[in-house]
């Protein structure tokens, strides 16, 4: 295998930026109207009332709450991938840093509109924001959804800004290449990079700056999503594993997804001697470790139910292996832990389809974790009588069908409107040319 | 003056008006157009204030006083009139939706006639003169050109129709009741030679026996029995409770607050009794009875030994063993006979058993109360019915007159009755509210005014008139029906007043009241009550006299029929015979027992499901005879193997909205009919065959699970154990060791405590639930939805588990013993530490002054956090804009905010009456007293089970029940420190 060029990285980056044929521009309508779908369901439901879902007293919160968990799950990878890897000078990650990045912005952006299409009366929702007024009301800053607030805004922020500073150089690249209105766009998105010395000392720093500021957020963000349901009192919610196991599991969750979009998108753009199999390979041990750490939490769960002695607990527990929501337990184990021990197996983390159903069957898992976590727990808490189930409408599956298109309609358009792989960081690998293979 | 003013001027008290007030109060025949109008508001109504009108409840036979609440010219709610022997102040749950009637959506406006296949609408004028033109006809016609049937009247009224049908030389009218009691009173005249219905003293008893009698339910007086039941059957001050046995092949709600249930094969009760009577009669009892009489029964008991009652019973030789040890124990026992769900040709048999059983037990009959029977009695059996529709095959009289029976419904097998009702040659007037099954039938629907809208009389029980006065203005031109039969019998144009004239010239001329002075007081306060403790003696009547010559039936020992399955109709708590259907209220409440809303499943033992291979929900056919119902199964442990039991009441296929195609009428399976035995219908059939269709329906239940998993949740304590509970000291952190932590300042131990305690201003409120009183009737629930505008969702909302209820009464089995059954009400909590308070972002729970957790609607944004994170799950969000068809949306009480969906709403203690209470006091500038802020649920409860109040008043009688040994938090380990405190149910066994 020969070694990467400059300009090779150059011209196979910017070749994916190309106008693009029919078939993208078919896929990216798709996506928009399932957009539209989604977005038809939420206004029918606003019109309507919340009730169009499935939610119910016991379990008043249903897929809309899973949905915002898994994305904001998602989200986690990226910020991993760029600031913890690259302040663990891990230069695996460089090749897929950048989608991993767009990624997380992404999947917040989704994320974030789930809280609002759960809300029962969405059109007040400003009550949550501390505007002054006259009758001196406050929101409650003890509650958790408040900090979940302040969590998700904050890492929305910098993580879009951690994406926008990464990208200056390589937006820069492309402006000097570009074209007409392009040209224009990219001058503008570039701001006034010309590469000299002063420039990359700043943009280094800044975005060492960056990553040692993003990293606590990786930790923080999903812990205080956990906070949820571990600062609520009902069995199965109310217990201290949660942040830490939250924060594996989003970053397991993550990486399949990173996966799941790195596959396709190394195909269709020839990306292969960017992306290679090594990088691929390192992203599916990770998950190996993750998927450990959250069998373990799993295991933990368990054990520390039935070591308590708390009969509200234990019942909550034996229910989730044994009740009508067992199917969710035993998927959740068997694709979060199970099957990602294959990647143990050499064969199968080099395996291109292996490694892509692999992260799908993660993703389900992942999904499944939130099902029996939000819906299993409330479903059969303190009071017996009060015991129900519960089980998504239409609406639901439509808005969530509408998350997913907004997720993939949002990515394809970046792919073909930015550079998908950072070009900067592939040349200082090629540089640095430490032993990872490069 | 309009009618408004009348009525304020009538209930002030003001004099000047009695009978020959001449004007015309009610101006004209057409409805109020607004009820009030600040233009000309009378003079004594104050906008935002209610007024109350004492009336009388027809929801049932029993005849309750209420208290009906107007505000601005509308009734809201009905409560019950403390003044009134009967009831005290309370009310069941179909008494409460009383007001869904006088508002339904489906209620008639105008009379209709039938032309061809089609109704045509035509005006009250034209309806009274076709009704006096055919009247008149038949009148002329020769003798019984007329017939009437109505349902249980007041004397006065009852004197009216007589009066009316004389002059048409017409039969006196055929008092149609689905349940008359016809064995009881057949019993009744068999053994003590009256047939008449007496009261019972149960209150006065330490021993209850009851053969099928459902007095928590429909019986007789379902409200007074249940306060009388609970003054023998809860812990009293000496540490005593009295003891409750029921027999019969299923529990029923009366049988669910059984201390022991024997569980006979259907038609057997009568052998449990009799075999009662012979262990009686041999531990020498009743010897003091009259010789012959004495003699009878020592022949006829001794057959059945104990060896024969276990066998042809089916009940655990045991357990009938200790009941007829507590029986020949007993100081003050008292036996009671069947209900409706018995009735088969058994029944008479059980009852004359019972009847001398009560004899020999106690030979004063000291508990039976022959002085104040009740009206029901005068209902006609079964048989006269039947033979009545069927001799209209060769008479048909030219006008057949129904006034509020639904007969096509509650005798569907009988084919007479739509014959009768179809027939060319009758022409058939129905004096109904609602286009039910029968007046789908008739010729000519007449609406009349209901009897919150009435000047009437009805005393449920003798010697108690109670009177009915008009508690609101009018939505409809509805005339009262006392005005249209007098307006025919003077051949005139309908002129209203005159039934009230004749109502109150009847009070005045029998001496009932003396003069217009005591009219009018008599109205204020809803009769005529010269004793507040009814019947305490027997003075008034002397106690019949044994009489040995009718009691050859009993001499027959039983052969119970055991072939396939046996059916057995129950009347329901809910809908009563099926009057109770088209209101929404108690659709959506569910069953206290199945704890199934909208729905009519069929009761059957989980082994008898098991061993049929079927599942709950699933549909069978039952048929019997030729005919076939379809239903869901539901598994019901309190039903004795090989049993189906079905609630009656729903299966309506006409009766408006609500009652139309919801549920199934088991009454369509039972023989057309009466029995001979006892004139009654028929309600148990055996020989009944089940199929599987292989459809399901899945059920609207509203309970989760039934068991309460070994939680500190419904808790109860043995009799003997009250005084180890005494030594009980909590001193721990777990469920079963966490002390009692009142909602107050002492409850804060900042070692378990993270934040500060709350401050209360001056009052603490509190509600205590005694479980040892509560019976699980679900009137509490009722008059919840009635106070604060509670949403009725529906069916398919409620399988979703979205019923609304603020206060539901929960029901939980024992896991060892499933006929045990405890009910728990539970509504917010009010805690101190709440849950809910600390996860809502906006601070819409709220901690209130007062200790409340007061919910604020308008701050609220649909989170759903409180929801999910309250351990007692009380709270309820609304999922969608619920619907109030006009004109039920009148019912609106004005003080509770109708809320938007998307928002929680729970529970609020009734904040609006509290804040009502405060007002009154401020004015007085006085404190508030204790008992003076009543909860809805307080208010209405029959048993005294709840108490409301202040705990930061130390003589307050809810901090008082606090201190009670038998009271603890439900799941206090929490630490929410709940403000609703519940004593354990005490149970006892023989």
């Amino acid at each position: 295998m020969t070694r990467l060029t400059f300009s090779e990285i150059d011209h196979t980056v910017l070749e994916t930026l190309r106008p693009a044929g029919r078939g993208y521009w078919t896929a990216v309508g798709i996506l928009f109207a399932g957009v539209l779908v989604g977005a038809s369901c939420w206004a029918y439901q606003i019109a309507t009332g919340i009730g169009v879902g499935g939610q119910n007293i016991p379990v008043a919160w249903g897929t809309y709450l899973i949905n915002f968990v898994f994305w904001v799950g998602i989200a986690h990878s990226g910020t991993l991938i760029s600031a913890i890897l690259h302040l663990l000078r891990a230069r695996w990650r460089n090749p897929i840093a950048r989608a991993a990045e767009t990624m997380t912005v992404f999947a917040v952006c989704t994320a974030g509109l789930f809280p609002f299409i759960h809300l029962g009366r969405v059109w007040v929702v400003h009550y949550m924001l501390p505007l002054p007024n006259q009758r001196t009301l406050w929101p409650n800053f003890q509650s958790p959804l408040m900090f979940d607030v302040v969590a998700i805004s904050t890492y929305l922020t910098v993580s879009s800004l951690f994406w926008y500073t990464g990208m200056l150089p390589d937006l820069a690249r492309v402006r000097d290449t570009a074209e007409g209105f392009r040209k224009r766009v990219f001058t503008i998105l570039s701001l006034g990079w010309t590469g000299t010395h002063e420039q990359w000392r700043h943009y280094t720093r800044i975005y060492l700056f960056f990553a040692a500021l993003a990293t606590p957020l990786v930790v923080s963000v999903h812990s205080v999503v956990s906070w949820d349901f571990a600062l609520g009192i009902v069995p199965g919610w109310h217990t201290t594993i949660f942040a830490p196991y939250f924060v594996a599991g989003a970053i397991h969750s993550g990486l399949a997804m990173v996966l799941t979009l790195m596959i396709p998108l190394r195909r269709i753009f020839g990306y292969e001697r960017l992306i290679t199999l090594h990088v691929l390979e390192s992203v599916a041990k990770t998950i190996i470790l993750t998927g450990l750490i959250v069998g373990f939490a799993y295991g933990t769960e368990l054990f520390v139910a039935w070591y308590s002695r708390n009969i509200v607990e234990m019942e909550t527990f034996r229910w989730r292996l044994t009740g009508e929501y067992a199917y969710g337990f035993w998927l959740m184990v068997l694709c979060n832990v199970a099957v990602p021990i294959l990647f143990f197996f050499r064969r199968i983390r080099t395996s291109i389809p292996w490694l892509f159903v692999i992260s799908i069957i993660v993703n389900i898992g992942m999904w499944f974790e939130r099902f029996v976590i939000i819906i299993g727990a409330v479903a059969h808490d303190f009071l017996p009588h009060a015991w129900g189930l519960y089980g998504p409408t239409w609406v639901e599956l439509g808005i969530m069908l509408g998350s997913f298109s907004l997720f993939f309609f949002l990515f394809m358009l970046f792919c073909k409107h930015l550079p998908s792989v950072s070009m900067t960081e592939m040349k200082e690998t090629l540089v640095e040319g430490s032993g990872d293979g490069y | 003056m309009d009618r408004r003013t009348f009525l304020k001027i009538l209930a002030s008290g003001s004099v000047g008006f009695a009978t020959g007030y001449s004007p015309d109060p009610y101006g004209g025949s057409r409805p109020d157009k607004t009820l009030y109008s600040l233009v000309n508001a009378p003079e004594d109504m104050v906008t935002g204030a209610p007024t109350w009108y004492a009336t009388t409840c027809r929801e049932c036979p029993a005849g309750c006083g209420i208290l009906a609440k107007n505000r601005e010219g509308r009734v809201i709610k009905l409560e019950g009139n403390p003044l009134h022997p009967v009831n005290r102040g309370s009310l069941c749950m179909r008494g409460q939706a009383a007001l869904q009637g006088v508002y339904h959506p489906d209620r008639l406006q105008t009379p209709m006639v039938k032309e061809g296949n089609k109704w045509r609408k035509i005006s009250f004028a034209e309806a009274q003169h076709l009704l006096n033109g055919r009247l008149a006809a038949a009148a002329q016609g020769g003798r019984d050109g007329i017939a009437m049937v109505t349902e249980t009247v007041g004397q006065t009224q009852m004197d009216l129709f007589r009066l009316c049908l004389d002059a048409w030389k017409a039969s006196p009218p055929i008092i149609f009741e689905p349940f008359a009691y016809e064995s009881l009173k057949g019993a009744n005249e068999a053994v003590f030679g009256r047939r008449v219905l007496p009261s019972y003293r149960m209150e006065s008893a330490d021993l209850l026996v009851a053969f099928g009698a459902d007095f928590l339910e429909t019986w007789l007086s379902p409200v007074e029995y249940a306060r009388r039941f609970k003054s023998m059957h809860s812990i009293n001050d000496k540490g005593e409770k009295g003891f409750f046995c029921h027999v019969s092949p299923f529990q029923s709600l009366t049988g669910a607050n059984a201390d022991l249930w024997l569980a006979c094969h259907p038609g057997t009760e009568s052998v449990v009794a009799l075999g009662l009577l012979r262990e009686a009669l041999a531990a020498g009892l009743g010897s003091g009875l009259p010789r012959p009489f004495l003699a009878e029964l020592e022949i006829l008991a001794p057959p059945f030994t104990r060896e024969l009652v276990a066998e042809r019973t089916g009940i655990a030789p045991g357990d009938y063993a200790r009941l007829i040890e507590a029986l020949v124990r007993s100081r003050r026992p008292l036996v009671l006979g069947t209900g409706a769900a018995a009735a088969d040709a058994s029944a008479v048999l059980t009852d004359m058993a019972a009847n001398c059983l009560n004899w020999v037990l106690d030979p004063a009959l000291s508990r039976l109360d022959f002085a104040h029977p009740h009206r029901v009695q005068t209902a006609s059996t079964r048989s006269q019915v039947v033979e009545f529709f069927r001799s209209m095959k060769d008479t048909a009289p030219q006008v057949l007159l129904l006034h509020n029976v639904n007969p096509v419904y509650a005798m569907p097998g009988v084919e007479s009755v739509e014959a009768a009702i179809t027939n060319e040659r009758t022409f058939t007037v129905s004096f109904s509210c609602f286009l039910d099954e029968t007046s789908q039938l008739a010729d000519l629907v007449f609406p009349v005014r209901l009897p919150l809208e009435c000047w009437d009389e009805y005393a449920g029980k003798e010697g108690l008139p109670s009177t009915l006065q008009p508690a609101m203005g009018r939505l409809t031109e509805a005339p009262q029906l006392g005005d249209v039969l007098l307006a025919a019998y003077g051949g005139t144009d309908l002129k209203e007043g005159k039934a009230k004239a004749f109502l109150v010239s009847r009070f005045l001329n029998q001496g009932i009241v003396k003069d217009e002075g005591e009219w009018l007081r008599t109205l204020q306060q809803g009769g005529v009550f010269r004793e507040r403790d009814l019947g305490a003696s027997n003075s008034r009547s002397p106690v019949p006299q044994p009489d040995p010559s009718r009691l050859n039936p009993l001499r027959q020992i039983p052969e119970g029929d055991r072939s396939g399955f046996t059916f057995v109709a129950a009347p329901s708590l809910r809908f009563f015979d099926g009057r109770g259907a088209n209101r929404p209220w108690l659709c959506e409440i569910p069953d206290p027992l199945t704890r199934v809303a909208w729905q009519t499943p069929v009761l059957m033992h989980p082994a008898t499901m098991k061993a049929e291979a079927l599942q709950q929900g699933d549909r069978v056919r039952i048929s019997h005879a030729g005919k076939g119902i379809e239903a869901p199964i539901y598994d019901a442990p309190w039903v004795k193997p090989g049993v189906l039991v079905m609630p009656m009441g729903q299966g309506h296929f006409a009766y408006g909205r609500y009652a139309k195609d919801k549920g199934i009428n088991p009454l369509a399976l039972l023989p057309a009919g009466a029995e001979k035995a006892g004139d009654g219908p028929v309600h148990v059939i055996s020989g009944v065959f089940l199929r599987r269709t292989g459809s399901r329906e899945p059920l609207a239940r509203t309970d989760g699970a039934r068991i309460p998993y070994g939680r500190k949740i419904a808790l109860s304590v043995p009799l003997d154990g009250l005084e180890e509970l005494k030594q009980l000291r909590l001193p721990g952190l777990t469920m079963w060791d966490f002390p009692m932590t009142l909602p107050l300042p002492e409850g804060y131990d900042p070692t378990r405590d993270f934040y500060p305690p709350h401050g209360h201003d001056r009052y603490r409120w509190s509600m205590v639930v005694d479980l040892d009183r509560c019976i699980g009737c679900g009137a509490c629930a009722a008059a919840c939805y009635a106070e604060n505008n509670i949403g009725i969702v529906g069916e398919e909302q409620v399988r979703r588990g979205r019923e609304m209820a603020w206060l539901s009464v929960e029901r939980y089995l024992d896991p060892v013993d499933a006929s045990r059954v405890t009910f728990l009400p539970l509504m917010c909590q009010h805690c101190d530490n709440a849950p809910c308070e600390s996860v809502c972002p906006v601070y819409a729970p709220h901690h209130g002054k007062e200790g409340m957790n007061n919910q604020i609607y308008n701050r609220c944004i649909g989170t759903r956090f409180c929801s999910q994170n309250c351990p007692y799950k009380v709270r309820r969000f609304n999922w969608f804009a619920w619907e109030w068809p006009e004109p039920l949306q009148l019912q609106l009480n004005p003080n509770v905010t109708v809320r938007s969906k998307g928002v929680m709403e729970k529970c609020s203690f009734c904040i609006q009456r509290i804040k009502e209470v405060h007002g009154r006091a401020e004015n007085e500038k006085r404190p508030i007293r204790d008992g003076e802020a009543v909860p809805a649920c307080v208010q209405t409860c029959p048993t005294g089970a709840l108490t409301f109040g202040s705990l930061m008043d130390p003589e307050s009688r809810a901090r008082r029940l606090v201190d009670d040994p038998r009271a603890y938090q439900i799941l206090g380990y929490l630490n929410t420190k709940p403000a609703v405190i519940y004593l354990r149910k005490v149970i006892q066994q023989l």
